[in-house]
């Protein structure tokens, strides 16, 4: 770890605060955080901490409160609707707890969706799609429907949906959530393959020894950063 | 390049609209079915008026738009018998008070009308008889003779038993051949066919067809055919004078039937444009009928693919919610949930088209008989497939704009986290 990292991340004093009227919620609460290339990070701490907030304002889908958000030498916090969903298209990869996989498309159309946004052509489109299932292990269900993938599958296409444009970043929350434990084992030594082949992955977990596998560990109480080794 | 990628992000967006349509497809036709009924009945009624429009032009041919006929009752749809029962017959004699007085008038004539069975060999059939004068020939309108010559003022004079035919009396006794010289029996008297008009076709004048005519001297008329009938005067003048010399003729007649002043006219002056405010009229309710029918169809099918736009908004949030995290800006879920509307407006329109089609055919092999074989000219043409797809583009981009916008600024974490 002494080896200097490229930062990647940088947050900076970053509030999220929901105004309900009587009650002021702050979801985050003046957070700084820098991620670096390759880190492997994962997030903990207790239901409504903020974990999901902060991990939706990483992967712009929200924007927050306050504070200063630099994506490389990107400032993310002042961009509108348009860029963000640019950097969301180009930046990131979303690994969702319930997999959010499409149920009328196949697992080829699936991993195709994130590309359908970016400029490539169709041959280049099924090339990548094709790659991307080759890489987690599916590339004989290329043409299954959703609700006829097991539970880990379903995640699997996720994953390589995640990776089909080669984001910068990979995002998961709770990615083992709605998985048995073989399944759940399997999805994370995909992540810890995916980390050693020069991934950025940052992951949301209630579990410890989930947490454990990660090289970085995050916990937040209460909006504010606890813990960060 | 950067524009061609642009386009192309935009039909992708098109395709995946396309595609949840085709996944809903009992919903979007039921939806559509609306569209379907406007297009159709907006068609048929503009086909129809169309086609009332062109029999009427040849009508106004047929009496001409400079000439001015002076009869016992208006030419008027709104006929009230009983006031015109008592008027007196048109005297020839008038004829004479206006040749001698009036400033518009350049020709006259005297135009006796009946019907009467017409035969040869054994083939029968009802033509329409006029009596006039050899002056009628320069007065003829909407035809001329194509064949054969009119009758000449010694056979007026002589009172010979010669016609002019219409352009059915061929088909109908001589199997298409040249009838000049032939004689047929009218009302069971001998005549000599000297000259053949040319086809008008179907025309809005009583009968229907402007061809089952038969033409002699008024002279011949009189003194062969007693049967019922009556009496109008030709009066020819020029298109720009006819309001003019309607007033004219309207005080000669008058002066010649020594009607007192302030008493009401025992005639009518009559002319085409007349006829022609009445038919407006007439078409313009249909249109108008027809148009209420279809814009309320329209407007009934705009919120049927609005209300199912919106369903399909709430049922595929989580979807939008997705795409948007993949990178889909608003414009791209604008840009689909459009195409979805606009996609099931088309699928109406064409199922109309389709709908109009078969009519057309239908219509085509079913000639209408009593209008001598000809059908009733619904037109299908390349214009019409561009103006319904016209107006099912522009129905559904209204009808989908408001749910298409919704689905398009949705928060995308709201979005994914709906059940
Ligand atoms: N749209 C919102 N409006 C109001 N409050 C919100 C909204 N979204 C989140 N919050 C609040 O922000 C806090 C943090 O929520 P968040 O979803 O980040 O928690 P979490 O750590 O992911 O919890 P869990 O482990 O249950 O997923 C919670 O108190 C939550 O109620
Ligand atoms: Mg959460």
């Amino acid at each position: 770890m002494a080896k200097s990292k490229k930062e990647i991340i940088s947050i900076q004093s970053v509030s999220k605060i929901y105004n309900l009227g009587e009650t002021v919620v702050k979801a985050l609460d003046n957070v700084s955080l820098s991620i670096y290339d390759n880190d492997y990070i994962s997030i903990m701490g207790p239901s409504g901490s903020g974990k999901s907030t902060l991990m939706n304002i990483i992967g712009c889908l929200d924007v927050p409160t306050k504070g200063k958000y630099k994506f490389k030498d990107e400032l993310i916090s002042e961009m509108d609707d348009n860029q963000l969903a640019n950097i969301r298209n180009e930046k990131i990869g979303f690994v969702f707890q319930t997999f959010n996989l499409l149920p009328k498309l196949n697992a080829m159309q699936n991993v195709e969706v994130p590309l359908i946004y970016s400029s490539l052509g169709r041959k280049e489109r099924i090339e990548r799609a094709e790659e991307a299932l080759h890489i987690v292990g599916l590339q004989d269900r290329m043409t299954h429907k959703p609700n006829e993938l097991s539970g880990g599958q379903r995640q699997r296409v996720a994953i390589a949906r995640a990776l089909v444009n080669k984001p910068s970043i990979i995002l998961a929350d709770e990615p083992t959530g709605n998985l048995d434990s073989k399944s759940g084992n399997e999805i994370l030594k995909f992540f810890a393959k995916l980390h050693k082949d020069g991934n950025t992955i940052i992951m949301v977990t209630h579990e410890e020894s989930v947490a454990k596998l990660s090289k970085r560990r995050i916990d937040i109480f209460d909006g504010k950063i606890a813990r960060d080794e | 390049m950067e524009k061609l990628l642009e386009m192309n992000n935009f039909f992708k967006n098109i395709i995946i609209g396309l595609f949840s349509v085709r996944s809903n497809l009992t919903r979007v036709i039921l939806t559509a079915s609306g569209l379907t009924i406007g297009i159709f009945t907006v068609s048929i009624v503009s086909a129809a008026v169309s086609s009332i429009d062109k029999e009427f032009a040849k009508s106004m041919d047929y009496y001409g738009n400079d000439k001015v006929y002076v009869g016992t009752w208006p030419w008027s749809f709104d006929f009230d018998w009983w006031k015109y029962r008592n008027r007196p017959k048109i005297e020839e004699s008038s004829l004479e008070y206006i040749t001698q007085y009036s400033e518009y008038i350049t020709d006259v004539s005297i135009k006796k009308n009946t019907w009467t069975r017409a035969t040869y060999g054994n083939k029968a059939s009802w033509v329409q008889l006029n009596g006039v004068y050899p002056s009628y020939q320069d007065m003829l309108s909407g035809t001329k003779i194509e064949n054969g010559r009119f009758f000449s003022q010694n056979e007026w004079d002589l009172q010979r038993r010669v016609i002019i035919v219409g352009g059915t009396v061929r088909d109908g006794f001589f199997q298409g051949k040249d009838p000049i010289g032939k004689k047929i029996r009218l009302n069971n008297v001998t005549f000599e066919i000297i000259g053949e008009l040319k086809k008008q076709g179907i025309g809005m004048v009583p009968g229907g067809t402007l061809d089952n005519l038969v033409i002699m001297p008024s002279t011949t008329f009189e003194r062969i055919l007693t049967r019922w009938g009556f009496d109008e005067l030709v009066l020819q003048t020029s298109p720009e004078d006819i309001p003019l010399a309607k007033e004219e003729v309207g005080m000669i007649m008058r002066v010649a039937r020594k009607i007192p002043p302030g008493d009401d006219d025992n005639f009518a002056v009559n002319s085409a444009d007349a006829y022609m405010e009445q038919f407006n009229t007439m078409k313009n309710a249909i249109a108008g009928m027809g148009f209420l029918v279809t814009g309320i169809s329209l407007v009934v099918s705009a919120i049927g693919i609005m209300n199912v736009m919106f369903v399909s908004v709430r049922e595929r949030t989580r979807e939008i919610g997705l795409r948007k995290a993949m990178g889909a800006t608003n414009f791209n879920i604008l840009t689909q949930f459009l195409s979805e509307a606009v996609a099931i407006a088309i699928i109406g329109g064409s199922v109309g088209i389709a709908l109009i089609r078969l009519t057309v055919f239908g219509l085509a092999s079913f000639p209408i008989p009593n209008f001598n074989g000809a059908t009733l000219p619904i037109s299908f043409d390349l214009l019409l497939v561009f103006y319904t797809f016209t107006v099912c583009v522009f129905i559904g981009v209204l009808a989908g704009l408001i749910p298409a916008r919704t689905a398009a600024n949705l928060n995308p974490i709201d979005a994914l986290r709906d059940e």
